[in-house]
């Protein structure tokens, strides 16, 4: 579904990811892990050219994302993507954050693409929040109506940015619970995070990054108990 | 003062009418909504082109904007004046003249608080519409207006009170508007310019003070908005 081809990536002197290949296979959850600034973010940010690339290739179902003459933006509707500051518009209310893909991009109806928007909020728990304006809402309900926003658009993908990190304690739970819910569901995903115990429930994949590259690869549980890792085990200590 | 007032006041609002053309405060209102209401779609085609990614459109734009900026608005006024009854081969009128001239000139100021507006937007808007797919007529119709619009109103409020102070050039080409009724006024009297004059200030002054207090309010009101967005412990979890 995704494949990696020795992707570079620099910042003017910087070099953000070296040569990192990889591939997620249709239905894999992949969790990305590291320290910050590793390039985590970055390389999913690229799967959606929200980040140009320098050097190898990004392939989405095949078609390269960075070449000229693809439709950008017919493949990201392809491609849900979740952000850590969640990114909700304002001024818009819950269910118009997510009914404008539907009208603009899926040309439905205003009532079909309310209706669709009321089944994924009431999919996230939120259909008695539709009116509200995100103002309003406390940080786990904007992500997991951002999270509604995203699936709208029927994804065959989705990218989580640290969809957890901004929000208080006590709603990370409920944030959680909703991408699991579509990891259980077979949805494929590549979810940057520092949540080691969901990185163990949901990932089939865990790529540790350091310095632009993927350093270590294996299955959670494998990698997380192992002792042949030093430095990934020297990084979970620190989130511990 | 208050008798000069008294003889005068409705010169001073709506000029000679019903028996002349109509002039005074209205027309100065009337100039100055009427400019910014049509320099509105320039200056947002202004904006946009200054943002551009094509560097043709971007450095054209930003040409107009510095030129018009550089200029005072009495050589627009003059230009209007002079050349557009070689251009178009009937004399223009005063009010016409002040509007044309006007809308060329809000046009680059008002682009620029727009252009401000766009640019004060947080990065994560214009990434979240791009991660939806949205294109670029959708994500600045639908996302990026309505919000640098909002977020701009007390600026385009202050820029209505300039407008309105800028109507008052209007005496130079017989605009009917207040300057022009209290200088009607004056000519009756004659001796009293002083209480005349003063009478347009006070008028002026009540009009844009209270404009600009509106724009201080909404401000306010705008930027307890942002508080509201930006600490979610302010909302309640339920």
């Amino acid at each position: 579904m995704i494949q990696f081809e020795s992707v570079d990536k620099w910042y003017g002197a910087m070099q953000a990811l070296a040569g990192v290949s990889g591939e997620v296979r249709r239905g894999e959850v992949k969790v990305l892990v590291g320290p910050s600034g590793c390039g985590k973010s970055t390389l999913i940010r690229t799967v959606t050219r929200l980040e140009a690339i320098q050097g190898g290739r990004v392939l989405v179902d095949g078609v390269d994302v960075g070449a000229r003459g693809v439709n950008i933006n017919r493949l990201r509707q392809r491609v849900g993507f979740v952000f850590q500051a969640y990114n909700l518009f304002p001024h818009l209310s819950a269910i118009g954050n997510i009914t404008l893909g539907l009208t603009k991009l899926r040309k439905m109806g205003k009532a079909e693409a309310r209706e669709r928007a009321l089944a994924e909020l009431a999919r996230v728990g939120l259909a008695a929040k539709a009116e509200e304006m995100p103002g309003k809402l406390s940080g786990g309900q904007r992500q997991r109506v951002a999270i509604a926003r995203s699936l709208a658009m029927d994804p065959e993908v989705m990218l989580f940015d640290e969809p957890t990190s901004a929000l208080d304690p006590e709603m990370v739970g409920e944030v959680l619970a909703a991408i699991k819910q579509l990891a259980t569901n077979g949805m494929t995903m590549i979810c940057v995070t520092h949540e080691m115990g969901f990185a163990r429930e949901v990932a089939d994949e865990v790529w540790f990054m350091e310095r632009g590259a993927v350093v270590e690869r294996g299955r959670p549980a494998d990698l997380i108990n192992s002792s042949a890792h030093p430095r990934l085990q020297r990084f979970l200590r620190t989130l511990a | 003062m208050l008798e000069i007032l008294q003889n005068n006041w409705l010169l001073f609002l709506v000029g000679q009418y019903p028996h002349g053309p109509i002039g005074g405060l209205a027309m100065t209102l009337f100039m100055a909504l009427t400019a910014l209401a049509l320099c509105f779609p320039f200056a947002i085609c202004l904006a946009l082109a200054r943002l551009s990614p094509y560097r043709w459109l971007r450095l054209s734009a930003t040409a107009i904007v510095h030129t018009v900026r550089g200029l005072p608005l009495i050589m627009f006024i003059f230009w209007t004046y002079f050349f557009s009854p070689l251009i178009i081969g009937r004399a223009v009128g005063g009010v016409e003249t002040l509007i044309i001239a006007l809308v060329v000139y809000e046009a680059a100021y008002l682009s620029e608080i727009i252009r401000a507006g766009i640019q004060g937007l947080p990065k994560g808007q214009f990434e979240a519409a791009s991660a939806l797919g949205l294109g670029y007529w959708t994500t600045t119709w639908k996302i990026v207006l309505p919000q640098a619009l909002h977020n701009m109103l007390p600026s385009m409020v202050s820029q209505f009170v300039s407008t309105i102070k800028e109507t008052s050039l209007g005496y130079v080409i017989s605009a009917h508007e207040m300057t022009f009724a209290a200088s009607q006024v004056n000519n009756v009297l004659l001796t009293q310019p002083f209480e005349v004059y003063a009478i347009l200030a006070l008028t002026y002054f009540v009009l844009c003070f209270a404009l600009t207090s509106l724009a201080r309010y909404i401000e306010r009101r705008i930027s307890a908005g942002r508080v509201a967005v930006a600490t979610p412990a302010v909302a309640v979890a339920v």
